[in-house]
């Protein structure tokens, strides 16, 4: 009941605060643009088709031995595979946008100095963290959402055909939602952690650098055949993601005590 | 004897090695309005934050309601307090409204609307319900803030300078809301530096510097660091009575002009007034000489090694 209610000022506050969405609406547009104009504009523009590029035949056999990409005729087959390659960027969005919000959240109680009249209520750490967290993640989701479902709509208007059946497969499914809020769960719990020693939204947003960078890592990791996403290398991300969110969870909650929120937040 | 609503029993607060707050006792009734006076860094917050169970004591112990305020109990114990904290700490994009029923919703109250609804008709926000708070004046917002304070009804409210930066109309408004919350027989300890203030609405004054310097009314105070004077205005130049009134047996007579000054208990006033008419002088008025509150604060912070009692409330 108090997490809920902490929640619905949450999600009213970013309502009236739409700049917030700003940065992952950007990052959506661009993780979106970049495949249709590499798999599908630039090759219609030059009139040459993927499939006859030497670069992407490991492409072709990977998509040959798998029973779901079989079926797909060759140019298709790069689509897919330029598509799924890129689904990775979209787990930049819910990152990027549970980081300005959850660094907004914190630090925005900090700036207006409403932390001390909520710590009086008698919400435990867990409920407001829990609100913070939810706040953050909870829009961030539904961003996520949204993002993959233009995604698989672009495909299925601008792609061949085959393209979009392959991108509701486990692989970008994973990618997308395995990966993607768990990394976003490790953003925002960094923000939040990070937010407590600093008093500028902006400061605690450059410390996700450190959650964002491995993915565009990801991506070029690929791009050079270091590894593809498998189901087992998601997975394994899935893991390590985990165990470092329960790592930050419990900093946050030390970092939350309401003592050390009273006497030392400055 | 009624529990009090409020106790603090030898609290002690250390910072490392600084003494925030050391052995301060004290007691605070059910309709009674306790103003704390100190100096900046005297303690006050810190007092206030152990009252309210949001930081705990490195020794000593509050009770609310008799209650001990312990780390398990004070989620419990906090739905009896109301705490308005020294910055209204508002949330800017949210409506009055919205600020108040989140706090009602976090208190659990079972009918949230109706407590805040009750919450704006008393304090007349009514009309800027629907405004977001970053629209309010200064005034405005600690009058939210006092709302938001009380919405879930405590029966005990910590104020911690709640006029503070106020211009003197809204200052006033807050002033009357808390002398408000006395007749609804709340129990409130403000904490404030504006000695008028604590003149106009509190019944005992507590002052602090880490420890507890005096606890009582300000009467009560005034008479125990300042002998009580009488000041007679004569219509004409002073000097000449001070001979007679000396001679009648009046003690420590001083002159000012056409004012004479005496200690008030040296000899009864109407013998005073007597001895002064039958010597031919003029009298213009007569009133005990009362040193303001400002004059025992601060007689009370520079002689701080003495240590003054009242029935309610003790220090070391």
């Amino acid at each position: 009941m108090r997490m809920l209610a902490l929640l619905r000022k949450e999600l009213i506050d970013e309502r009236q605060n739409p700049a917030l969405f700003f940065p992952a609406l950007i990052v959506g547009a661009v993780a979106i643009l970049l495949p249709v104009i590499v798999a599908i504009i630039i090759p219609y523009a030059t009139g040459e088709r993927l499939s006859d590029s030497s670069d992407f035949q490991a492409a072709l056999e990977l998509y040959r031995d798998q029973p779901r990409t079989r079926g797909l005729d060759p140019e298709a087959a790069v689509q897919a595979y330029l598509f799924q390659f890129f689904a990775v960027m979209l787990v930049l969005i819910p990152v990027t946008s549970s980081m300005a919000l959850a660094a907004h959240s914190v630090v925005g109680e900090k700036q207006a100095r409403s932390l001390e009249p909520l710590l009086v209520t008698p919400i435990t750490t867990f409920e407001l963290l829990g609100a913070k967290v939810l706040g953050a993640f909870i829009p961030s989701l539904a961003l996520t959402v949204i993002s993959f479902l233009v995604y698989v709509s672009v495909t299925l208007v601008f792609a061949h055909e085959g393209v979009a059946s392959v991108l509701v497969g486990p692989r970008s499914l994973g990618t997308v939602f395995v990966i993607g809020p768990l990394a976003a769960l490790a953003a925002l719990q960094m923000a939040v952690c990070v937010s407590s020693r600093v008093n500028d939204a902006r400061t605690a947003q450059q410390f996700g650098v450190l959650v964002i960078l491995p993915i565009p890592g990801i991506l070029i990791a690929q791009l050079a055949g270091a590894f593809t996403l498998t189901a087992p290398v998601i997975a394994g991300i899935a893991l390590g993601l985990i165990v470092i969110n329960a790592g930050l969870m419990r900093i946050a909650i030390a970092l939350f005590d309401r003592e050390t929120i009273l006497t030392r937040w400055k | 004897m009624a529990t009090p609503a409020l106790t603090a029993e030898h609290l002690t607060r250390h910072f490392a090695s600084r003494v925030a707050v050391s052995d301060a006792s004290f007691e605070l009734a059910a309709g009674e309005i306790l103003a704390l006076l100190g100096p900046n860094g005297a303690g006050k917050t810190t007092t206030l934050r152990m009252l309210a169970g949001l930081i705990a004591p490195t020794s000593g112990s509050v009770q609310i309601e008799g209650d001990p305020m312990t780390p398990r109990a004070a989620p419990r114990l906090r739905t009896r307090i109301g705490f308005l904290t020294e910055a209204p700490g508002l949330w800017d994009n949210l409506t009055v409204r919205e600020n108040l029923s989140v706090y009602a919703r976090l208190y659990g109250l079972r009918e949230p609307d109706r407590a805040v609804n009750d919450a704006l008709a008393l304090f007349e926000l009514g009309e800027r319900s629907e405004d977001r708070t970053a629209r309010l004046s200064k005034g405005l917002k600690q009058r939210v803030a006092l709302a938001r304070a009380i919405v879930h009804q405590p029966r005990i409210v910590l104020l911690d300078e709640p006029t503070s930066g106020l211009d003197p109309e809204s200052a006033r408004g807050v002033r009357e809301l808390i002398v408000g919350m006395r007749r609804q027989g709340r129990a409130v300890l403000l904490c404030t530096h504006n000695l008028d203030e604590v003149e106009r609405v509190a019944d005992r004054v507590a002052v602090l510097r880490s420890r507890l310097v005096a606890v009582g009314t300000a009467g009560e105070l005034r008479q125990r660091l300042f002998a009580p004077r009488l000041r007679i205005r004569l219509s004409t130049a002073a000097d000449q009575f001070a001979a007679v009134l000396r001679s009648s047996g009046a003690q420590d007579v001083e002159v000012n002009g056409t004012s004479l000054s005496l200690a008030a208990e040296s000899r009864p006033t109407p013998h005073i007034v007597r001895t002064l008419v039958e010597a031919g002088a003029g009298i213009e008025s007569v009133e005990r000489d009362e040193p303001s509150l400002e004059e025992v604060y601060i007689t009370l912070l520079r002689s701080e090694g003495g240590t003054v009692r009242s029935s309610r409330g003790a220090s070391q």
